[in-house]
This record gives structure tokens, sequence and C-alpha cells, in this order.
């Protein structure tokens, strides 16, 4: 019983889950070349020692796993084992669990911005003009920031001057595409211009917000409306 | 690898046996705990790569049910409504008839030929109800017990209508949210919300 338990241990299961753990990795790497080669030259090493440990075993009646007298050579088979099981862990944790957990948290904060960035851009409040274009340059990348405060300058001046005041609130928004350095957010708001003299004027507009991530943060690229045609 | 057993065999372990047996027993049981770690790290990818791909196929069926919406012409309008009358579930199939009796009047009523584009396709991932607006007809208990989930689609599409009074063609903007409900792997519109 306890020779059969060291078999299935030792000269069964360690080299089955040092193959598995190699395999593991080609999957979590998407099976590069090179490791096609890798996990084949140390899958065929690994399937060659269990045949030498059969071979072996036919002619001393004795296993890896059975042997009194070669404990050391179970640590090392059971250590090469748990490396490459670890090695497994650790590749699919940094392949498979970081990109998912980073994507998902994208999502939320690429949309937290984009709403806000459609809010600011339209609204405007004629006693402070700047604030808003502030606000939403702040979220920009600095080409963006700067082409923006260019463009809004001049409506800005001419909103101020006839005292038009603009509030956005997003209904609803989106993320239409994202990957780990760039987003496309859709987001859908109501907008309300206030002329003095005028009843308020309600528009819903849809805009597309591009993103872009850089050095960890997400800043907007540009915001396009998306019906423009 | 294939000299090894018989030059273990001359080490003479001896009494560290035990210290030997202790390391490959704590490796065996890392060993373990990194196999069911590894499942673990995969089953969680595996369920996001299955939810990308199922907000994928939602995305799908939204646009494609859009796009019978808005392509609807005086001449095709009672397939178009088959079609989409085929693709709901829930409150909206019950209702399909009222909900989308404007959309068939305006066409019959123009005779219009008109050409849509869906423009934007995105899963809904926040949503500000407006004040002063019924909003959504948010819970279905009904639909619950057919449907496995529930996902709100948002699109963002444009028509252009050629009259028949050969008038300049008005671009038509719809902010549509869909509801998008998985019935036995069948995807259909459980909702339909015009943003106005």
């Amino acid at each position: 019983m306890r020779n059969a338990l060291r078999v299935l241990a030792f000269d069964v299961l360690a080299p089955l889950a040092a193959i598995a753990g190699l395999v593991y990795v080609g999957l979590a790497l998407d099976w590069p070349t090179w490791w096609v080669s890798v996990c084949s030259v140390l899958c065929l090493l690994i399937v060659q020692g269990v045949i030498v440990d059969f071979v072996l075993y036919r002619r001393d009646g004795v296993t890896v796993g059975t042997d009194d007298e070669g404990p050391v050579l179970r640590l090392v088979v059971v250590g090469l084992a748990a490396v490459a099981l670890a090695v497994a862990v650790a590749v699919g944790y940094t392949r498979w669990t970081v990109p998912d957990r980073t994507m998902n948290a994208d999502v939320t904060e690429v949309v937290g911005i984009a709403s806000s960035v459609a809010e600011a851009s339209a609204t405007f409040t004629p006693q402070d003009p700047n604030a808003s274009i502030d606000r939403a340059a702040g979220l920009m990348t600095p080409q963006r920031a700067d082409a923006y405060r260019k463009e809004f300058a001049a409506v800005a001046r001419e909103l101020a001057s006839k005292n038009v005041a603009g509030q956005a609130s997003t209904i609803s928004a989106g993320v239409e595409a994202i990957g780990p350095a760039a987003a496309s957010v859709a987001v859908v708001m109501r907008g309300t211009q206030n002329a003095p003299g005028k009843p308020p004027d309600v528009a819903v507009l849809a805009l597309r917000v591009a993103l872009s991530k850089d050095g960890g943060k997400w800043l907007v690229v540009d915001v396009t409306p998306i019906n423009a045609r | 690898m294939p000299d090894e057993p018989d030059k273990v065999r001359t080490d003479r372990a001896g009494g560290v046996i035990t210290g030997y047996g202790i390391g490959s027993a704590v490796l065996g049981l890392l060993s373990v705990a990194a196999i069911v770690l590894g499942l673990m790290i995969w089953s969680g990818h595996r369920n996001q790569t299955d939810e990308l791909g199922y907000q994928t196929s939602a995305m799908q069926a939204a646009a494609d049910w859009t796009n019978v919406l808005i392509n609807m012409s005086a001449d095709t309008v009672d397939s178009s409504l088959r079609t989409l009358h085929d693709g709901t579930v829930g409150q909206l199939n019950a209702d399909f008839e009222s909900t989308v009796e404007p959309f068939k009047q305006l066409v019959l009523k123009l005779k219009s030929q008109t050409v849509g584009q869906v423009d934007s396709v995105s899963i809904e991932s926040l949503h500000h109800p407006q004040p002063g607006e019924p909003g959504a007809p948010s819970q279905q208990p009904e639909l619950s017990t057919v449907a496995s989930r529930t996902d709100t689609v948002l699109v963002v599409a444009t028509s252009r209508s050629q009259n028949a009074g050969g008038a300049q063609p008005q671009p038509v903007r719809w902010n549509l949210r869909l509801g998008v409900s998985d019935v036995d792997g069948k995807l259909l519109i459980s909702r339909l919300e015009t943003v106005r």
C-alpha cells in the first residue's frame, strides 16, 4: 500500500504535474514559437526520465518512488514538479489575472473620465467662462488640451457676451472598445442652454470620447459627435 | 538523467532520510496548492473571456435589431416588423404593437425610403436616470423567469429618409437603450427606450 502510494506520487503524478505545468505556461503565453520548442524539449526529457525509471524498475525491482536509498532524487523530482507548477501559476497570474483585473478597472475609470469630459465640454457659465474648459482640459492629453483651449476660447467669449449658460448631464455611457492602451467611449447626454429671454434649449447629444493610457493614466485624446453626418 | 538512479543508490542517505522526506512532502503540498491556484486563475480567465464574448454577441444582437428598425421602408414595413417582433421577449414582446406603432405610422405616412446606419454600439456601464421622466420600466419580474441575464446596450444610429415629396433628406438621430436578454442562449430584445 505504501509502495503503491509512493509510485503514484513520485513516478506517475510528479512527471504528469510537471508536464501539466509546462503546458499551462504554454496556454498562458499563447504558444510562442520559443516556448513550443522549450516545452517539447522539456516534456521529452520528462518522458525519457519516466521511461528510464520504468526500465530500471524492470531490472532492479525498485523505482524512484520506492527506492529507500534515493531520497535525494525523490526530492529533486518533486522539486522540479513544484517549480514547473509554481512557474505556471506565476505566468498565469501575470498573463491572465492581472490584465483581466486591469481591464475591468479601466472600463469603470474610462467611462467616468469620458462622462466628466463630455459634460464639461457642454457646460458653460458666463460668470466663469474658463472653469469648465479647465476642467475638461485637465483630463486631456497636453496636445489635445491646447487645441481644445484654442477652439473654445472664441466660443466662450461669444457665449459670455450673449450671457448664455449651458449645462449637461450624462444620461448613459458605455465602452465601445477598449484595449490595454486605448479606449473609445460613447456618451449620451442631455445638454441645456439658457439664454436670457429665451426658453431653454434642450438637446440630446451623443459624443464619442477617445482615450489613451499614458503612464498608467487615462487621458482624453479626442471628443467628437457620434452622428455628425 | 539515465545515470541518476544508480548514482543515488550509492549515496547512502542514512539518517537524513526524514529530512528529505519532509522536504518532498512540503514541496508536494506546495505543488497541490499551485495546482489549485492555477485552476482558479484559469477558470477566472475563462469567465472573463466568456463574459467578453457574451458582451460582443449582445452588442451584435442589438445592432442587428436596430438595423432592421432604422431601415424600415413603406413597402417592407410588415416583414421588417415581423423580424423585429421575433427578436423580442418579455414586456417589449407583449407590448410590441403599441411600442412600434409610432414608428410604423411614421414610415407609412411618409412613404419614405429610409437608409439607416448604426454609428455606435456599447454596453452601457453608466446610467443616470433623468429626473422628471418615467425612465426605464426598470425590472420585469416575468422576464427574470425566462432570461438568465439582461444587459443594457446603448445604440446610437442615424437614418436618412428619402421622402416621397423629394424634400431634403432629414437625418434622424437615434439614441436607443436596448435591453438584451439571454433566453436559452438566444439573445432577444426585452426593452426599447429612446433617449430624448
